[in-house]
């Protein structure tokens, strides 16, 4: 039983510690502003995300503003949620949804390339 | 309607990764129960003893072993089979709207599992396969011929077959691009049927069922962790996981079941960031230009990713084994004893994976069965069924998690243990060999709980 105290204790210290380092956010949600969507704008080339593939996380009720800027015609997927935006070259197409399901959601590229632009995780 | 290719499977929701403060605490508990269980475990043999188990009512085992029940059940799920390849040949291409990717990959591949460990081996009697098998040979006999295997299946073979093609099974489900795609379902189904019933006429329905359907051989390993079980014509009550006392000498068993830890993990780790950014790059150069030679790429990457995730789970076992072998100094490999202490590990990778997607694309079973081809149908007025596509929190889940982890660690270590005090009778070389195990165990579940933790 001690044991098990002791390990507890350390890992204790251990996750306060690691919550300690690693707490600083990437994320950047919508603080108080209360309405006002969070905008998340992708620009494609080539059939890649520029920049990598966007990781974005919101909460569970806020509104998600999808803007994405294609250099071809195509389909943006969000999957889950099952939200389409139709891409014209050169035009950004702007998708606005309320984030009310838990989980994390692939945004794909769907047409002439295959491929995922974006990661949106919307926690509770 | 988006011709939307659901990777992995199906399912459009995934579980966000567990927290790292759970991820502390779960490896903490497995670390503390591991030693924990060293000391106190039964010290002896308690498993084989309690394998038989206690027949039920007589009236309750004829029931459910009865002719009529068997017939039923065989002749729904060949219909089953049937509707299904139908709607993955002809429905509609749009894996969300047809029946197929949900029915195949969730109904039955995720569905089934919990009926196994529950229930016992349902598939023995649900195995359309096998119903279409035994109508083949009942029309043969009627017709005043014998039905009698071409070849005698080869002893050392043993579940080789079946861990080939689960393997395949698996480089489907993770490393094809399009595996919700009806069109590569329906092809899946056709091959596979062909090999099996291939395989039944050759070698006969029960060496096949026994060695090389690797359905029957998955879900016969879950079904022996199962409190319920069929002995000598009779449904019988035992303790569950007694049926995986004893050793397994059939050749091929360690294949198949690194395949099912392997692929399990690997879908973990196909998931995660990392392993998303790296297909991304290999990918990148050639997506515009030869997208054929992009998506050879991924697909030739995922399955060496698969391979890697395979021959790690068996290196590890062999490993730990040989280690064990070399601390208790016997002359014998000790491959064989503790090979089924893995089967409950199998079991929680696959609940920690899978049962978020079951409770939520299970939903949708309703709807697509009363509009199987996606025409619009509604056959069971359940069409327009609206999932509910948050069913559970993601604390729930993470618990949930978790807890199978951990509780199939104990598990695993538990069959080990009584393993380990039958095969060795002094109390000390069966400690010692247990060292070996719990290190293995220890690395699998941590690096089990370390997978749902990435983002």
């Amino acid at each position: 039983m001690t044991m098990r105290v002791l390990v507890a204790l350390l890992v204790t210290a251990a996750t306060v510690g690691l919550a300690g380092c690693g707490g600083g956010g990437d994320a950047a949600p919508a603080t108080t502003a209360a309405p006002a969507p969070v905008e998340i704008r992708i620009s494609v080339a080539g059939g890649r995300p520029e920049g990598g593939i966007r990781r974005e996380t919101v909460k569970q009720g806020e509104r998600v503003a999808l803007i994405v800027e294609s250099d071809a015609a195509g389909l943006a997927h969000v999957h889950g949620y099952n939200h389409d935006l139709n891409l014209t070259p050169g035009v950004p197409a702007r998708l606005e949804f309320v984030a009310d399901v838990v989980g994390r959601f692939e945004v794909e590229l769907h047409g002439d390339v295959e491929a995922q632009i974006a990661d949106l995780s919307v926690i509770p | 309607m988006t011709p939307a290719l659901l990777a992995h499977g199906i399912g459009g929701v995934r579980d966000l990764p567990v927290p790292e403060w759970m991820f502390s605490w779960g490896a903490a508990a497995v670390l503390v129960l591991s030693f924990l269980a060293l000391g106190t475990l039964w010290r002896s043999p308690l498993l084989a003893a309690r394998a038989p188990g206690r027949p039920l009512p007589g009236p309750f085992s004829r029931l459910l072993l009865g002719r009529t029940l068997r017939l039923a059940a065989q002749a729904v799920s060949a219909a089953l089979l049937v509707l299904v390849f139908a709607t993955a040949l002809a429905g509609e291409p749009d894996p969300a709207a047809n029946l197929a990717p949900t029915f195949v990959w969730v109904v039955f591949w995720l569905g089934l599992v919990p009926v196994t460990v529950l229930l016992g081996d349902a598939w023995r009697v649900l195995n359309p396969w096998r119903a279409a098998a035994d109508l083949a040979v009942f029309l043969l006999e009627r017709g005043g011929r014998e039905a009698r295997p071409v070849l005698a299946y080869p002893e050392r073979l043993g579940r080789w077959p079946a861990a080939g093609a689960l393997f395949c099974f698996a480089a489907f489900e993770l490393a094809y691009r399009e595996p919700s795609s009806p069109r590569a379902l329906a092809l899946a189904i056709a091959l596979y049927s062909y090999v099996t019933w291939t395989g039944m006429a050759v070698y006969g329905r029960e060496a096949w069922l026994r060695g090389g359907e690797a359905f029957s051989v998955y879900f016969g390993l879950l079904a022996r962790i199962s409190p319920l079980a069929v002995r000598d014509g009779k449904v019988v009550a035992r303790l569950p996981l007694s049926g995986l006392a004893g050793p397994e000498r059939t050749p091929g068993t360690l294949a198949f079941v690194a395949v099912m830890l392997g692929s399990v993990a690997f879908d973990g780790v196909s998931r995660s960031s990392s392993w998303v950014d790296l297909a991304a790059r290999v990918e990148g150069p050639y997506v515009l230009e030869r997208p054929g030679l992009a998506e050879t790429l991924v697909t030739g990457l995922s399955l060496l990713g698969l391979v890697g995730g395979v021959g790690l789970v068996a290196g590890a076992y062999l490993t730990a084994t040989a280690i064990a072998r070399r601390t208790v100094n016997v002359a014998a490999p000790l491959a064989d004893q503790f090979l089924l202490s893995l089967v409950p590990i199998a079991l929680v990778y696959a609940v920690a994976h899978y049962f978020s997607l079951l409770v939520v694309q299970g939903q949708f079973a309703l709807p697509l069965a009363s509009d199987p081809f996606g025409r619009g149908w509604d056959l069971l007025g359940a069409a327009d069924v609206q999932p509910n596509l948050n069913p559970l929190s993601p604390n729930t889940v993470w618990y949930v998690q978790v807890g199978a982890l951990v509780g199939g660690h104990v598990a695993g270590l538990a069959v080990a243990h009584d393993r380990a005090i039958t095969a060795f009778t002094e109390r000390g070389p069966a400690l010692r060999s247990q060292y070996a195990m719990l290190g293995l165990m220890v690395l699998y579940t941590v690096g089990g709980l370390w997978l749902l933790s990435r983002g």
